[in-house]
């Protein structure tokens, strides 16, 4: 990443008085040029609304009647705030869920169809099948899970019903409702982040392996010593992508359960999107923001330094 | 070159000249979707056709957000001109509506020819704040007790004689369920805001109020809130009138269900279905036969500085019209017409609707039993806290002593700013 | 014990896959069953009298087909700009040496880690403002730039030789020559990979056009399908009506594009794969 110096080259049509402005100048003009159309849209639309957010953080958002700057109250009162301390936790606890299940279920499927011995055409499609739920938008699946896990006509219930299990109503129980909608969701992310590490996988020299089966080494310690750490890259990538996901997660909750029953599902985003849009508390719901914002970059780098991927990173 | 930009000022100038004073175009917002927006959308196309020097730009869809957008819209400076306001929203909307009595350009209620006494007193009264009449009524919708005429007549029930005492509701209840169909369900499709209504219903039929009048504190923990709510978990469970998670619109229309408290919005579904249904007041099941209700009203958000005069006046034409001719508003939604007039109109009298339910609700609201929702620029968060308790009680999670402790707790926690 | 572990995973493959593909396969069934049998108990597996009625009324109910249309151009518009912005910022922080490069390289790239949520007010007041509340511009423009695009790209052009630009240079070449002439052409991997990507993270895009768009004829398919479920939440046919059409386009895309797509993935993730 560290800059090769360019040799400067003279475009010879460009700028008439050449002579008058310094090489350096032009070439900061050009480069400044090709990233404008990029800048203009991230500066409008990235950086001004989050920089604005947490202005408005700061404040108590009455424009008509005078907004009053209370600085950290809004944070303070968040705090304070028994449903979003409820938010937030079940932030975390979806995130705890969602997490470490995609991961591992994305490489098993990516180990499984790495290591296939058997039909290639049969690994082709289970890879397509594991991969395809990710194309599509949440609202399909949340549509199809909430159709599975329906208390009276979902496939689920019927197949415990059939076993004579007592079916919980999944998503109308304060219990089962976060893990159904965490479970739609592994079923939505790991194909894409099985792809990441078949990638991984397939990047793996051969000969590392003869070496390991020569020194007679145990799966096992293929796995651990040759495997995983040499997967790093595409486990720090899928980590901090999913755990991104995790807590931002809104489209599924919204659709399975609004939040319910009671307060079980409402995750972070959904209490902001209640407090901005239901009740008009512009100031708490960025204050919101901003802390989802601060934890999602707590939770990237906690996870960098645990699996010490910082020089990965670079 | 000269020439040229002589014949392009010519050009601007002459469409200036023609356009000017011509069209006057305002912009109505409303938080109608479906059969209300249809209905909406014929009104104002009629308007539209009356009226071509007035061009009328409807937005309409769901109610989400409604109201965030209105006062956002206010803010940013580019506000619709004709607005919906439902009436218990007014104290959060007051600083974002134009006072129509008071406008930047007068009393544009003498303006626009409004008559306050074809609107039922009540209803005007309630768009009033601070001595300013903020909004025009529109509709007044509200619940009403839909039943099956067939089971009724197979559980041994008078068909056109619906109960309308607590006795005779039980009864007919247990009969009903005797004859193997769901007897009772509350609540619509027990949404939890709907849970929520139905609680209220037997609450302030009671005689209860869910705050004191300056609203420090919840007034609903006690023994009338506790019997209204077992009585609400009661129909679901110990009584076995209906299931936990059944959806009442979908077993009235498939015919399995005996009672419903459902909204006069129901009326076009219902007749799609083919049941052989009829309808009633909401029963005097605790002392007074309130039913659960509300207001849509008219409103114009407030307009930026220099709005000419003739923009606020085309609004106001729009919003009599639209009050005048609410009898179309209400034989397609349902809604009972807020203006006198749209309710003398014959070619309502002689509509099914009108004649099937509407003039029972009409009969309601005349009588004053139709209850608001609460009237607090937080209401939408005390409301939410309410029923997120309702809600598990009704489903088992926690008994009904509890969930009312919870609301309680929290409601007061949101009423202290909390 | 080898031939008991190869049938094991070969038939033990199959059943995984048909159990990971039945919630689609479910809802696939369910569209095309009539109610009498959606509502059965016990379940009926199959439809026993195939029906298109769901369709129909999907149809006649919804403007399905705008929203189609909506996503369509939504996800085409975000697509062709991003690739435009993207290339040429991406060739500025891979080719070009200005200072303050690398820092502002930096800042865009931790934007990546940044969640819309904290932007979506001022988001929306800036719409509202800008009078592009409730039209899809409105929808389209937060969505791209995309800094992962940035990313994407610089890292590919920054591996591409460079031979034939030096050569290109000594024959008095512009900077955007060498982007146009040499660098597009010879990147054209990477420019599909993240093509389909911001594609298909446009077309899925869910939360900010939700709150952005209000009009059912303007809103995009993700949205449209939200509008189902809330209207009719019983009507299950419908429902899996509208989710098994909505999901068709991604099937179809998938099945040509199958091999593009998987190595876009691996491209973005910037393992070399």
């Amino acid at each position: 990443m560290g800059g090769r110096k360019e040799t400067p080259f003279l475009p010879p049509n460009v700028l008439p008085m050449k002579h008058l402005l310094s090489k350096r100048f032009r070439q900061e003009i050009e480069g400044l040029l090709f990233v404008f159309p990029y800048l203009l849209l991230w500066g409008t639309f990235v950086l001004w609304p989050l920089g604005y957010g947490v202005y408005l953080s700061l404040f108590d958002w009455h424009p008509i009647r005078g907004s009053k700057f209370v600085g950290f109250a809004n944070y303070i009162a968040l705090f304070k705030d028994v449903r979003f301390l409820n938010a937030l936790s079940n932030s975390f606890k979806f995130a705890a869920m969602v997490v470490p299940l995609v991961l591992i279920v994305a490489f098993l499927f990516a180990l499984l169809l790495w290591g296939w011995k058997g039909n290639r055409h049969l690994s082709s499609f289970a890879q397509a099948v594991f991969f395809f739920p990710y194309l599509l938008t949440v609202s399909v699946i949340a549509i199809t899970w909430r159709w599975l896990l329906d208390p009276d006509f979902g496939f689920v219930t019927f197949i415990f019903k059939y076993f004579r299990i007592p079916a919980p109503t999944f998503l109308s129980d304060p219990f089962w409702a976060l893990p159904a909608v965490a479970l739609a969701t592994v079923w939505w992310l790991s194909g894409y982040r099985m792809v990441v590490f078949q990638a991984a996988l397939g990047d793996i020299p051969q000969d590392l392996f003869e070496v390991a089966i020569l020194d007679g080494a145990h799966l096992n310690q293929i796995l651990f010593r040759v495997i995983l750490p040499l997967m790093k890259p595409a486990i720090l990538f899928s980590l901090v992508l999913t755990t991104i996901s995790a807590f931002r997660t809104f489209g599924q909750v919204l659709m399975m359960t609004e939040g319910g029953p009671g307060r079980a599902t409402e995750v972070l985003a959904l209490y902001i999107y209640w407090n901005a849009f239901e009740y008009f508390r512009i100031g708490r719901a960025a204050a919101a923001g901003v802390v989802m914002l601060f934890f999602t970059l707590l939770l990237t780098l906690l996870g960098v330094k645990i699996l010490g991927l910082r020089s990965e990173l670079y | 070159m000269k020439k040229f930009l002589g014949v392009l000022v010519g050009i601007a100038v002459s469409w200036w000249l023609v356009s000017f004073g011509q069209v006057v175009e305002i912009e109505f917002n409303t938080l109608f979707h479906e059969a209300d927006a249809k209905a909406m959308e014929n009104i104002v196309n009629l308007f539209q056709s009356l009226h071509p020097e007035i061009k009328v730009r409807l937005v309409q869809g769901r109610w989400a957000q409604y109201y965030a957008e209105l006062r956002l819209s206010v803010i940013a400076g580019n506000p619709p001109q004709l607005g919906i306001c439902h009436v218990n929203r007014l104290v959060e909307m007051v600083d974002y509506l134009t006072p129509l009595d008071a406008s930047p350009v007068g009393n544009l209620l003498e303006l626009g020819g409004i008559d306050p006494a074809l609107f039922p007193e009540a209803t005007w009264k309630a768009g009033q704040m601070g001595g300013h009449q903020y909004l025009i009524p529109l509709d007044t919708h509200g619940w009403g007790l839909w039943y099956n005429k067939d089971i009724f007549a197979a559980a041994g029930l008078d068909p056109d004689k619906p109960p309308q005492t607590y006795d005779e509701f039980v009864a007919a209840c247990e009969a009903i369920k005797k004859a193997g169909y769901y007897a009772f369900h509350p609540a619509e499709d027990a949404l939890p805001r709907k849970l929520r209504r139905a609680w209220e219903i037997f609450y302030y039929q009671m005689g209860g109020e869910l705050f004191d009048p300056a609203f420090t504190h919840a007034t609903f923990n006690n023994e009338k809130g506790l019997k209204a709510l077992e009585f609400l978990v009661n129909i679901f469970n110990a009584y076995g009138w209906n299931v936990v998670g059944g959806n009442g619109y979908a077993q009235f229309t498939a015919g399995k269900l005996g009672m419903l408290f459902a909204g006069n919005w129901f009326y076009p579904t219902v007749k799609q279905s083919g049941v052989n249904f009829g309808y009633a007041p909401v029963p005097n099941l605790f002392g007074i036969p309130y039913t659960w209700g509300a207001s849509h009203q008219l409103c114009i958000p407030l307009q930026p500085a220099g709005t000419p005069r003739e923009v606020y006046l085309a609004a106001m034409k729009l919003a009599r019209f639209i009050t005048e001719n609410a009898y179309l508003w209400t034989m397609t939604g349902g809604h009972i017409a807020a203006n006198s007039k749209a309710l003398e109109d014959p070619r309502l009298l002689t509509s099914d609707y009108w004649k099937e339910s509407g003039h029972i609700l009409n009969d309601m609201i005349q009588k004053g039993l139709v209850r608001f929702p609460i009237n607090h620029p937080r209401g939408s968060e005390l409301e939410k806290a309410i029923e997120t308790y309702i809600e598990l009680a009704v489903i088992g999670q926690i008994s009904p002593a509890e969930a009312l402790a919870k609301a309680e707790a929290e409601c007061n926690r949101i009423l202290q700013g909390g | 014990m080898a031939k008991y572990s190869f049938i094991l995973t070969n038939t033990g493959l199959l059943l995984l896959s048909a159990l990971w593909a039945f919630p689609s396969l479910w809802v696939a069934l369910t569209a095309f069953k009539p109610n009498s049998d959606i509502f059965s108990i016990p379940i009926t597996f199959f439809p026993t009298k195939p029906t298109f009625e769901h369709f129909i009324r999907l149809f006649t109910k919804w403007p399905f087909n705008r929203w189609l249309l909506n996503s369509l151009f939504l996800a085409g518009f975000v697509t062709v700009v991003s690739l435009i912005a993207c290339t040429l910022a991406a060739f500025s922080f891979a080719r070009l040496s200005w200072r303050g490069r690398d820092t502002l390289f930096l800042i865009i790239l931790a934007s990546m880690l940044l969640p819309m949520e904290v932007s979506i007010v001022p988001l929306y007041f800036m719409m509202v403002q800008f009078k592009l509340f409730n039209t899809i511009y409105g929808a389209a423009l937060p969505l791209i730039p995309l800094p992962i695009g940035v990313f994407l790209l610089r890292q590919f052009f920054l591996n591409i030789p460079r031979d034939l630009e030096d050569a290109a240079k000594i024959d008095g070449c512009s900077s955007f020559g060498v982007l146009w002439r040499i660098i597009i052409p010879n990147s054209l991997p990477a420019l599909s990979a993240y093509g389909i990507y911001i594609f298909n993270y446009a077309w899925n895009e869910f939360l900010w056009s939700l709150i952005v768009l209000r009009d059912p004829k303007k809103v995009t398919l993700p949205v449209g399908l939200r509008l189902v479920q809330g209207a009719f939440e019983l009507d299950y046919g419908l429902i899996n009506a509208a989710a098994f059409l909505a999901s068709l386009p991604s099937l179809l895309v998938f099945l040509i594009l199958r091999q593009r797509l998987i190595r876009g993935i691996t491209l973005s993730s910037g393992i070399k794969g």
